[in-house]
């Protein structure tokens, strides 16, 4: 089992290396899938078993789409590990509580290097294009200081590779973002007229801005210069609308809203799906859509039946990421959204939990209060 | 398309309204007056001014009216229930059948009987709010309502709002309601209805929907209303309750969450399948978006069925209920929630856990059995939990953390255990103890929520002995 994974990962890795903007056909991708699928099924006894539950097996299977989807809530109940579990390399966490279940979701990661091998290209492709060595200045904690959080891995990886170890990290679990610590390296950035990528949460630029609000403070930036948002507030800032949030940071750092940009990722996910600011030509952020790795597919499904949705049209979002291969590459999401008819993501936001319509109480009522 | 005008205005109020409207399906939509703020003082002026009408009013009267007009919502031969029943199954998001069962359910709890058994349990004697009375020594006491009542309803069960209403009508209030967006037909319908029975009922009672949040309106009938009566979720009742004037009497009814304990006694072969008739219906009614609707089944090991079993004919009944009265629509979060929360009930199951889950078609029930007894919420829609303990004195226990907000316990063969255990339930916050059968139907003299529902609309005049 060990060295089926071990080579199996090593051909992903090799595949992936295609890079990202290369799109795979229907075919290619599914032939990956139903390997990657049989793989899963053979080693990993929980995912196995609900597969068969469903009636699902690798010779049943007609295609890609039909490989059944663990919702995202199983990382929280379950390890799903398809391998050896005593190869587990790290543990990577979710943040906090949805859908009332209050633990946290685990993804255990059998191999970093296919996460790397899939990160990498993608966040060059999107973010850095030609620029290398630009200057990463990450509005995360350091992966050194949350081990378990797989935006922070990212960001460490981008920053060792991709921009040769310049930049570092301003938040520190204890003692939140660092504002001053992050002004003097964007003055600094400034004064050497070296274009920076400024990355963190959306709650990250909230507090950020929110510091900078009473000092009349303003920056500008480099020519070059970029903004990675990576979402998600969760109560942890005030919640901006998209458009105020890009219109502040624009304003403040002196960056066009063309050169700020949107990742969509979840800690279940090995891949990660962007905006892309530098292969096409950007529109206005309505028009805006997101688009993974060829090694990744999305379908839009009915909530309640699990059928896809008519094309272009509302539903939940289920992703299919080969470089999932060491847990499991089929995930139902909480997020909302459609496809576009070339193939675009347009995300539409996230499942309100189960707001209650009676005078029962919701299980995020309640859990948002045990905290 | 069929559109509801979610209105029921006073007659002496007269003006041209602009409406604006939004749909709820494909073939239904709501159309509702939108009111300037000049428009609004008009119409808390023609409530005051019938107030003095509405307390000339003998209380034995005014029962009479409200129980006609139940009558008139049980009479499949009247206008008036085809008409809620055409709008209650698109609204509140039900099927017909369950419209049709809470209807009646809910207009049997209207009538003559009832009210007076409510005033009787409440004051003593139901004159009381006509004039004064002698109840006790040393004084004569008198109850008076207050002059306007502000009603601010929430979520989809059919009939909590027309309850509120007609307690307040009961104690002589001119009332404002505001329906929430999921129960606006019976309101609408009721007070049109009281309007059609008694000329007096048509200039005290205003009935209409706004979509809440930032009308400055409410600012001023929160500063007009005596008493404000705010049902919903935490957050909206607070968010009432900071508006309310301190002068203002404030009667919160938030989020509540109730559940079930089966004993060993009810767990022979035969009583356990009739316990699981009435469980099933219990969790399905109001497709378990009611504060009464339980959430977790616990049940005692040591009966002829164990409890992972009886999860299993609990299906049976569940399923059965399904065809009987069918579930209703899912908004896409509550149909999206259900997978998330069946879904890793099945992992948690393929993984080896202690869990069986059983669901039906479409996920239109669930029955989830994990053998972890940690009480939990569950996402509604039909989803319940059964949970095995080794005895049910045990339960209390496990419900400490949710003191706040427990409402309901069913409980049924616990034997000459029942007292006790209801001794420890109510110290941890549980307010009402009843049977499966009983559960979704609480008594309209029953302490809602562990409170007495006249004693927060009314104050005592009391007249001492010279």
């Amino acid at each position: 089992m060990i060295e089926e994974f071990k080579s199996l990962s090593i051909d992903l890795r090799l595949a992936f290396q295609g890079g990202t903007l290369e799109p795979w056909n229907d075919q290619y991708f599914d032939e990956w899938a139903l390997r990657v699928f049989e793989y899963q099924f053979e080693s990993n006894p929980t995912y196995s078993s609900y597969c068969q539950k469903k009636g699902v097996t690798p010779s049943t299977l007609g295609g890609w789409s039909e490989i059944p989807p663990v919702p995202t809530s199983a990382f929280k109940v379950a390890p799903l590990i398809s391998g050896d579990p005593s190869l587990v390399q790290r543990v990577f966490r979710t943040s906090g509580t949805t859908h009332g279940l209050q633990n946290r979701g685990e993804h255990h990661i059998l191999d970093l290097e296919l996460y790397r091998s899939s990160l990498l290209p993608n966040l060059r492709a999107h973010i850095y294009g030609d620029e290398l060595n630009l200057r990463l200045l990450n509005l995360v904690p350091s992966p050194n200081e949350v081990p378990d959080s797989s935006l922070s891995f990212m960001l460490g990886e981008a920053l060792s590779h991709l921009s040769d170890g310049d930049g570092g990290f301003f938040v520190r679990t204890d003692q939140g973002l660092d504002v001053d610590a992050l002004g003097e390296a964007v003055t600094q950035a400034t004064l050497e007229e070296k274009p920076i990528v400024l990355a963190g949460t959306a709650f990250a630029f909230v507090h950020w801005l929110d510091a900078l609000a009473g000092s009349d403070c303003k920056f500008n930036l480099p020519p070059g210069s970029r903004i990675l948002e990576t979402g998600g507030f969760k109560g942890k800032s005030r919640t901006l609308s998209r458009p105020v949030l890009y219109e502040g940071l624009s304003k403040v750092f002196g960056v066009s809203i063309q050169w700020i940009t949107n990742e969509y990722g979840m800690t279940e996910l090995l891949s990660q799906f962007y905006e892309p600011m530098l292969t096409t030509s950007v529109k206005s952020l309505k028009e805006r859509r997101h688009i993974g790795p060829p090694w990744m597919r999305t379908r839009v499904l009915d909530p309640n039946t699990l059928d896809p949705m008519p094309a272009g049209e509302h539903g939940i979002l289920c992703h299919y990421d080969l470089a999932n291969a060491g847990s499991v590459m089929a995930i139902l999401t909480e997020d909302l959204g459609s496809l576009d008819s070339e193939g675009g993501l347009l995300i539409a936001g996230r499942l309100q939990g189960a707001e209650s319509r009676g005078c029962s109480l919701a299980m995020d009522e309640l859990f948002s209060e045990l905290g | 398309m069929a559109n509801l005008k979610a209105a029921s205005l006073p007659k002496d109020f007269s003006c041209d309204l602009k409406w604006e409207k939004f749909d709820v399906d494909i073939r239904t939509k709501v159309s509702y007056p939108t009111l300037k703020m000049s428009e609004w003082q008009m119409l808390l002026k023609v409530l005051r001014d019938s107030e003095k009408t509405l307390k000339r009013k003998p209380v034995r009267d005014l029962v009479q009216i409200i129980g006609r007009v139940a009558e008139r919502f049980l009479d499949p031969g009247d206008p008036i229930r085809s008409e809620a029943l055409k709008w209650l199954p698109p609204i509140s998001g039900i099927s017909l059948e369950m419209a049709e069962v809470v209807l009646e359910r809910m207009a049997k709890n209207w009538t003559n009987e009832c009210l007076i058994k409510l005033l009787e349990r409440e004051l003593k004697a139901p004159e009381v709010l006509d004039g004064f009375q002698e109840l006790d020594s040393g004084r004569k006491v008198r109850a008076i309502g207050p002059a306007l009542s502000f009603h601010i309803g929430a979520g989809t069960v059919p009939g909590v709002s027309v309850s509120s209403m007609i307690r307040a009508l009961l104690v002589k209030s001119t009332i404002l309601l505001k329906p929430s967006k999921g129960d606006i037909a019976l309101p609408v319908l009721f007070a049109k209805a009281l309007a059609e029975e008694d000329l007096d009922l048509t200039t005290g009672i205003a009935v209409l929907y706004w979509p809440g949040g930032d009308n400055p309106a409410e600012e001023v009938i929160l500063n007009n209303a005596e008493v404000v009566l705010a049902y919903g979720s935490n957050e909206s009742v607070l968010d009432l309750k900071n508006r309310t004037p301190v002068t203002a009497n404030f009667v919160p009814y938030y989020h509540r969450v109730s559940l079930g304990m089966i004993g060993r006694d009810a767990l022979n072969s035969e009583e356990a399948v009739y316990v699981a008739k009435n469980t099933a219906v219990a969790v399905s009614m109001f497709d378990q978006r009611g504060c009464v609707s339980p959430h977790v089944l616990y049940v005692e090991r040591g009966g002829d069925v164990n409890p992972k079993a009886w999860a299993g004919i609990l299906a049976e009944e569940m399923a059965r209920v399904e065809i009987e009265i069918p579930s209703g629509t899912l908004t896409i979060n509550e149909a999206g929630s259900l997978q998330q929360v069946c879904g890793a009930a099945a992992i948690q199951e393929s993984s080896g856990s202690d869990v069986k889950i059983y669901i039906g078609d479409q996920q239109c029930w669930a029955v989830i059995y994990q053998g972890d007894p940690g009480f939990t919420v569950s996402c509604q829609n039909r989803v319940v939990y059964v949970k095995p303990v080794s005895d049910l004195t045990e339960v209390p226990g496990l419900l400490h953390d949710f003191q706040s907000h427990l409402q309901t316990v069913a409980i049924t063969g616990a034997g000459n255990r029942r007292e006790d255990i209801a001794t420890e339930l109510g110290l941890v916050g549980v307010t009402r103890v009843t049977s499966f059968e009983h559960a979704p139907w609480p008594p309209l003299w029953w302490h809602h929520d562990g409170k007495s529902v006249l004693e927060g609309l009314i104050r005592w005049v009391d007249l001492e002995n010279e």
